[in-house]
């Protein structure tokens, strides 16, 4: 479809020349504050030095906040750590004096391990539980430098690192400063825009689903971790210039707290938000000398204002592109006939993936899985061949969902093997599946609502992604690359399901229905081998139904092996070419939808009549 | 301070309203701005709220007075709450912005050891009482003078009583866990090992350590006969004191003045275990055994009859007060209102008659507080914000 | 040395033990775990020593009327920052809205009342030593609460429909309990609970506005020992927790003894995440 590949085509290249709107607002700031040395006095260079130097530490913890969604209140130990750490090694209490850069590398060297340590529990412990343990880190890094005498200066202190000319005046520090924020908002804006920043938001607001598009939560986040880490303590040893001496009573909670607010009053999910954030955060307090005392609670205030009546933040405030109304009677109407290029071994850009092609079916072999006394399987034998849909039908309880649960590596059985051909599927490994192939769709769409359909297509794709965290923070050639490969693929997608004049829309102002697509859409990202479907027809109107139908019937014909669990029993008769019927843990009948649906004991246990 | 903002309109508002009466506006006639880093608010804002009465009241029998050379004084505060940030914020605006003649504070160590390089790189003249002893370094921070004794001051006083007037040979140490107490532990364990005393017990202790007991049985067991305590939490003295009461012990506690202050009164489950507790005071506020304070203080009280309240704070705050806002008024009317001239002025200070000290500076000496003016004050003996001599002063 | 330990420890765990429970009842009650439990233990000791000490109330009068206190500022918790935000307990706001009216209601006891520990009152003058009553006290309140919530749970109507609604909130709606009335009568008994242990465990700790983010780290270590929800288990952590820092405090010292109990707590969160005596969470699928 010629046609359809230049229309993607051409929509990206309006994107790009649109491209330069939400920059905009960034030139603007930092373009006022180039000129404030050059119309005030050093009062205000020392003031906006101090907000580029917050900034920074304040765009590194936003991936960790505003997108990963861990609540690390208490990351002024970052701060800490890296003062500390670039004052010692730049006073030589330790090793001989380093010139004042090499200490603050030193600083995100260490920022950088440190971050990880406070960041893992992040991995293992519920929200509340991380929140409080980065409290108390931030505590003991405060006690160990006031503890440390010799190498810290306790009590006392020590000063901060000198920076070498032209950084020692005023103004030099400042454009310094200003510099790195600008690179750290230019590198964190990429990671945000790209691969890593859709797949950290996956992991906070679909966490479930980001396991089945193979996105491994553990690996996403200590990257993270470390970058941010090693931000926030260069940040730290600039604070540390800037203060020309550093006591532990500097690092107090309330900039814990100032950094964590101006995230939430920013808004998650965006950078122009947090930045303004910071900004008004920091200049603040200077306007309002005599509210000086007042100034955390009136902090605390706004951060209550702000999750009862606007938890989007300033971010939400300003995006009028998702207040445009959508039209009221949209209908959805897929496309079977694009599944060739979204399904094809050669993709439009001519790239080759190479999926599963090996033609090996799935199969459970005596599956036994229980929760609590109850068995939800009991010993279920099933396969799954490719290139034909499969359904799975059964009374609820039956053990259904449960099933694809099972193969799509949420639970571990207690007996039985889950095999991929001859390739032995891992137990409660959902992350694996992705790259063997295998995608899947959920009982409830279990989808971004923060994000635009558009972005939350492009989550499917994650794992076809090449180029690393680092290509991705300088934005390399392949990081675009990657970008536009899924950006075309995901609008191919788009098209198929009938989505695409909605992709530039939020996606929690999509109707239940579109959804479902979506969810379609985004697992057909993956090329997949196979297509696990939890009931995807529920909530829909018939006509929908009708249209899903023979979307799923292609996809079929494409060659990907399809398990659809359904209870809407016409359409599985309608489209199945083989259908499997489920009692109690196992299989009570197995055969074509003709065989199934006169099978005697099928229609006393389920279809009735 | 709404009350400092205030006084800045007014003060303008006048010297406007004289400037307008036909006399050419003549940099002669424009205010003196001192700059004042208070830390009012958040904690250990006693001190500054007591020097903050002084410097009101100087300012305002200056100005009553017609002011310095026919110029007023404009005190400029700034809050700092403690907070070294906020410090250097405020002193970079007073230096940059408000463009203030010299600067008076801040009372916290933290937030000076922060602002003291700022205000050295600006030559701002600098008075101020904290007691770390790296403040003051005449080659430094040549713009930088002390007007309070330093830590050394203070550690060889409460030395010198445990020694030669206590007459003790075996002493235990204690410190709460902030900055400062760890820093002085060691700096008085040093300085009593070096005369040849026996330190038996050192420790840094949490303030909010619910029970003293294990500490001071140890210490007791080590054969204490004097307790240096070198903390600045009330609440930490006053268990200190109770949990020697109920071990039925009369050993000495010398140190901090935080012991002597009025909170500790409420935190004491009896009266009596306050007695035995001698605390760093300063010849100039305590009365002898008559009574009587010296007369230039006398003096001081009497003129702040029915103006400054001194029951519920320290005389020697509101008395240290008077004293910097007098000093950087004389040297602007002896010398000028320059950077340069203020330094200058201040370096030939040979025992200027101030109401906290007999003050003496050079250009190599910066510290300019008398030592043998630092004394130990009966802790319990509080009126009217100062102390009587403890026993063993001539 | 060691009896000193002891009761040192065991009062101060029981406060510990008092905030964890204070937790648990706001979370039995909403899922919500609020930051507002180590404030309500700090008020008790403020406003104690306010209504008795300086306001020189009758000492029941000051009990009761800090109980009063302490039940509103439990229902304005839930009122200001639970309700709002139950709809949307996966984005966690309610980590945010807690913590902001924790700060608010900490910052204007900074401001008003003092940013130094002010003295409480001696409550009945018993006992001497180890036998102070500073040190039994916070265990008998300990004691009487954990009682009386085993009254209250098993043997009125009152306490089985809080348990109704904390086991299975839809099923409970369904039965026709008032929810919402229960999860403010719930909220109100935390602030109680909350209030005693700040009262009980005023001789011991002071009126200081600092014991706020004290008792919320160290009455949460419990909760995080004994499970989310298990009163019995906060019980026996907070009283672990309190010898264990008392020891610690007496071996390594003041400043490292804080060190020590974060390290221990986060070992033994990663090795149990949902506590010692936790339950396992609900399928994720």
């Amino acid at each position: 479809m010629p046609n359809a590949v230049a229309e993607a085509q051409a929509d990206d290249r309006v994107r790009m020349g649109a491209a330069w709107t939400p920059i905009l607002p960034f030139l603007v700031v930092f373009g006022l504050a180039a000129a404030v040395p050059q119309v005030t006095n050093d009062y205000w260079v020392l003031i906006a030095t101090r907000a580029a130097i917050y900034w920074l530490l304040v765009a590194a913890l936003n991936l960790i906040v505003g997108f990963a969604g861990q609540l690390a209140i208490g990351y002024v130990a970052l701060l800490t750590l890296g003062a500390y750490t670039a004052s010692v090694l730049a006073a030589g209490n330790v090793l001989p004096p380093l010139p004042a850069f090499a200490a603050l590398a030193c600083a995100g060297v260490a920022g950088a391990l440190f971050g990880v340590v406070v960041g893992l529990p992040a991995l293992r412990l519920r929200t509340f539980y991380f929140a409080i343990s980065t409290l108390g880190f931030a505590t003991i890094v405060t006690q160990v430098a006031l503890a440390w005498q010799s190498v810290t200066g306790g009590g006392i202190g020590l000063p901060g690192p000198e920076l070498p000319s032209p950084f020692n005046t005023p103004s030099g520090f400042f454009y310094l400063c200003l510099a790195l924020a600008g690179a750290c908002t230019w590198m964190t804006a990429n990671i945000a825009h790209g691969r890593f920043g859709r797949a950290l938001i996956a992991v906070r607001d679909a966490d479930v689903a980001a396991e089945a598009i193979g996105i491994s939560k553990a690996r996403l986040l200590v990257t993270v971790f470390l970058f941010s880490g090693a931000v926030a303590a260069i940040a730290g040893g600039l604070f540390a210039t800037l203060q020309t001496y550093i006591t532990p009573d500097a690092f107090t909670f309330d900039l814990s707290i100032l950094f964590f607010i101006s995230i939430l009053i920013g808004g998650r999910g965006s950078i122009i938000g947090p930045m303004l954030g910071t900004i008004i955060l920091t200049l603040l307090p200077e306007f309002a000398a005599p509210l000086a005392a007042w100034s955390t609670f009136l902090y605390a205030v706004l951060l209550l204002l702000i999750v009862l009546v606007a938890p989007g933040g300033i971010a939400a405030l300003i995006d009028f592109r998702s207040r445009k109304p959508l039209a009221a009677d949209r209908a959805v109407v897929p496309r079977p006939a694009l599944l060739d290029h979204v399904l094809s071994h050669h993709g439009p850009t001519g790239d080759v993936r190479t999926g599963n092609r090996l033609q090996r079916p799935i199969s459970l072999r005596q599956v036994v899985l229980s929760f609590g006394g109850v068995r939800a399987l009991d010993g279920l034998d099933l396969n799954i061949a490719p290139g034909a849909v499969h359904g799975l039908i059964g009374p609820n309880g039956s053990g259904k969902t449960t099933a694809l649960n099972v193969i799509s590596g949420y639970y571990r059985p207690e007996h039985g093997r889950v095999t991929l051909g001859d390739e032995l599927l891992g137990a409660a490994s959902p992350v694996t599946r992705a790259a063997h192939g295998i995608a899947r769709t959920f009982q409830t769409p279990r989808i971004v609502g923060e994000a635009s359909v558009l972005q939350n297509v492009m989550m499917g794709g994650t794992i076809q992604g090449r180029a690393t965290f680092v290509e991705s923070l300088l934005s390399l050639p392949r990081h675009r690359a990657d970008e536009r490969t899924l950006r075309i693929a995901a609008q191919f997608a788009l098209r198929t399901v009938g989505l695409e004049r909605l992709g530039n829309v939020r996606a929690d102002r999509l109707q239940h229905s579109e959804l479902r697509f979506m969810e379609i859409a985004r697992a057909l990202m993956l090329r997949p081998a196979f297509l696990l479907l939890d009931q995807p027809a529920a909530g829909l109107s018939a006509d929908e139904i009708a249209r899903l139908g023979d979307l799923i019937r292609e996809i079929g014909r494409h060659g990907t092996g399809v398990l659809l669990v359904e209870h809407h029993a016409d359409m599985i008769f309608d489209i199945c070419d083989q259908v499997t019927v489920l009692n109690l843990g196992r299989v009570l009948a197995q055969g074509t939808p003709a065989e199934i649906r006169v099978h005697k004991e099928v229609v006393s246990a389920y279809l009735g009549g | 301070m709404p009350l400092t903002r205030r006084r800045f309109a007014l003060s303008t508002a006048a010297t406007a309203a004289a400037a307008g009466l036909g006399r050419p506006a003549l940099a002669q006639t424009e205010p003196i701005r001192i700059g004042w880093l208070a830390a009012m608010t958040g904690p250990s804002s006693a001190p500054a709220i007591g020097f903050n009465r002084g410097v009101l009241w100087a300012a305002d029998t200056i100005n009553a007075a017609g002011g310095v050379k026919g110029r007023k004084i404009d005190v400029l505060t700034r809050d700092t709450q403690g907070d070294p940030t906020k410090a250097v914020n405020a002193t970079q605006e007073m230096i940059s912005q408000l463009k203030v003649q010299a600067i008076w504070g801040p009372t916290n160590s933290g937030e000076a050891l922060a602002v003291t390089p700022i205000m050295a790189r600006a030559r701002m003249p600098n008075i101020h009482p904290c007691v770390v002893d790296s403040l003051i370094d005449p080659q430094k921070f040549p713009n930088a003078f002390r007007m309070a004794p330093s830590n050394v001051q203070w550690d060889d006083a409460v030395r010198g009583y445990c020694l030669g007037i206590l007459k003790v040979k075996k002493i235990a140490v204690i410190g709460d866990t902030t900055g400062y107490g760890v820093t002085a532990v060691r700096q008085t364990v040093a300085g009593l090992i070096k005369d040849g005393a026996e330190v038996v017990y050192q420790n840094n202790i949490d303030a909010t350590q619910p029970d003293m007991t294990p500490d001071m049985l140890r210490a007791r067991n080590a054969g204490a006969e004097a307790f240096v305590v070198w903390s600045t939490s009330t609440g930490m003295d006053a268990r200190m004191f109770n949990t020697r009461a109920a071990m039925n012990w009369d050993v000495p506690f010398v140190g901090h003045p935080s012991m002597s202050s009025g909170e500790v009164a409420n935190l004491v489950e009896k009266p009596a275990n306050w007695q035995k507790v001698y605390t760093i005071g300063f010849r100039t506020c305590s009365f002898d055994r008559n009574g009587k304070l010296p007369p230039r203080s006398q003096e001081l009280v009497d003129r702040f009859q029915g103006k400054v309240t001194l029951s519920d704070t320290l005389l020697w705050w509101v008395a240290g007060g008077v004293d910097a806002i007098n000093l950087v008024a004389k040297a602007v009317e002896n010398a000028g209102a320059a950077p340069d001239q203020i330094i200058q002025y201040w370096n030939r200070l040979d025992k200027y008659p101030g109401y906290f000290g007999d003050y003496t500076f050079t250009p190599s000496q910066h510290n300019g507080y008398p030592t043998q003016d630092v004394v130990m004050s009966e802790a319990s003996s509080a009126r009217d914000g100062a102390f009587a001599l403890a026993p063993g002063y001539g | 040395m060691l009896t000193s330990i002891l009761a040192a420890g065991l009062a101060v765990g029981a406060v510990y033990a008092l905030i964890g429970v204070t937790y648990n009842t706001m979370y039995s009650a909403s899922r919500v775990m609020s930051f507002t439990a180590g404030q309500l233990g700090m008020l008790g000791g403020v406003l104690g020593s306010l209504f008795v000490l300086r306001l020189g109330l009758p000492l029941i009068v000051g009990f009761v009327l800090m109980l009063a206190c302490c039940a509103v500022i439990g229902i304005v918790t839930e009122i200001v920052a639970v309700r709002p935000v139950l709809k949307s307990l996966d984005q966690h706001l309610y980590v945010l809205s807690t913590l902001a009216l924790a700060l608010m209601i900490q910052q204007v006891t900074a401001i008003e009342w003092s940013t130094e520990p002010q003295p409480f009152p001696r409550l009945f003058g018993i006992g001497t030593g180890t036998f102070d009553e500073k040190f039994w006290l916070p265990v008998a309140a300990c004691a009487a609460t954990i009682v009386g919530l085993e009254m209250l749970y098993r043997h009125t109507l009152v306490g089985r429909a809080f348990l109704a609604i904390a086991e299975d909130n839809f099923a409970a709606r369904a039965l026709g309990l008032p929810e919402r009335r229960l999860r403010i009568a719930s909220f109100a008994l935390a602030g109680i609970v909350g209030g005693l242990a700040g009262f009980s465990g005023g001789e011991l700790l002071l009126a200081f506005f600092a014991n706020g983010p004290l008792l919320n780290f160290y009455g949460f270590v419990p909760v995080a020992l004994g499970g989310l929800g298990n009163n019995r288990g906060a019980v026996i952590g907070g009283f672990a927790l309190g010898v264990f820092q008392q020891a610690a405090n007496f071996l390594v010292g003041g400043i490292f003894s804080s060190v020590a109990v974060f390290i221990l707590f986060i070992i033994v969160l990663l090795a149990a995440p949902q506590g010692l005596l936790g339950t396992t969470p609900a399928r994720r699928v």
